[in-house]
């Protein structure tokens, strides 16, 4: 259990320290998304390699434009993950329930698939989402 | 008030009422991660069956709730380690090509 978190940690790091340094626009060794790839459009997940690149360089107007989706749900991951730590260092169940209500994922379901077709609406409001 | 709410209690953990079996993990969070930054179809197989757990928990189904957990589990972790994979062969692969031949811009 205690490894499993030592090695999750130090995946983040690398993961972190390697899309700081490399802009995924730039270098091609960056795994890119099949569903774009071969289809041309953009699923929900599309920029979202470039969208932490520009994060970590504090630039975050570029992350909204190349993935709107990641930047807001970052504050909810964000919390889930602290709390999910404080709860382990407390030994307390300080664990956020939000996840665990009927209601949310049917509301994260509809948000991620109308985000996916939004994106690939070629109108002007619209191509704001796309990657 | 009290009193009441402790006889409930007390209905409720005996043996021989409906006890409530703890929710089990929807893997919300992690379908969420996945579909963000990996495998889409197993990010949305992740979402549903997530969907599916917390209601189907909320209405008393214990053992669909149990159910649709293993399925979102397996979507999940089916999708992490595609992601996984995928990021480990593209570094592999920076390092049999090396960085110039990496470097071609889009």
């Amino acid at each position: 259990m205690k490894l499993k978190y030592i090695l999750g940690l130090c995946l983040v790091i690398a993961l972190v320290a390697l899309y700081y340094r490399y802009n995924p626009e730039v270098y091609d060794f960056f795994p890119a998304c099949p569903f774009h790839k071969y289809t041309g459009l953009d699923c929900p997940g599309c920029g979202s390699q470039r969208a932490v690149h520009a994060l970590l360089h504090g630039d975050v107007p570029a992350a909204l434009d190349y993935n709107l989706l990641l930047v807001i749900s970052l504050p909810f991951l964000t919390i889930h993950f602290f709390l999910k730590v404080l709860s382990h260092l407390l030994q307390r169940d300080l664990n956020w329930k939000i996840w665990y209500k009927p209601i949310v994922p049917k509301i994260v379901g509809i948000v991620v698939i109308g985000f996916w077709i939004a994106r690939n609406i070629p109108v002007l409001p619209f191509s704001y989402l796309a990657s | 008030m009290d009193d009441q709410q402790s006889k409930g209690q007390a209905f409720g953990n005996s043996p021989f009422g409906n006890a409530p079996v703890p929710q089990p993990k929807n893997w919300l969070v992690e379908s969420i991660l996945v579909t963000l930054f990996c495998c889409l179809p197993f990010g949305i197989a992740g979402i549903v069956n997530a969907a599916n757990v917390n209601s189907k928990y909320a209405v008393g189904d214990y053992a669909g709730a149990q159910a649709s957990a293993a399925a979102a589990a397996k979507w999940t972790k089916i999708g992490f380690f595609v992601g996984i994979a995928s990021i480990v062969l593209s570094i592999i692969f920076v390092f049999v090509l090396g960085f110039g031949g990496a470097m071609m811009g889009r």
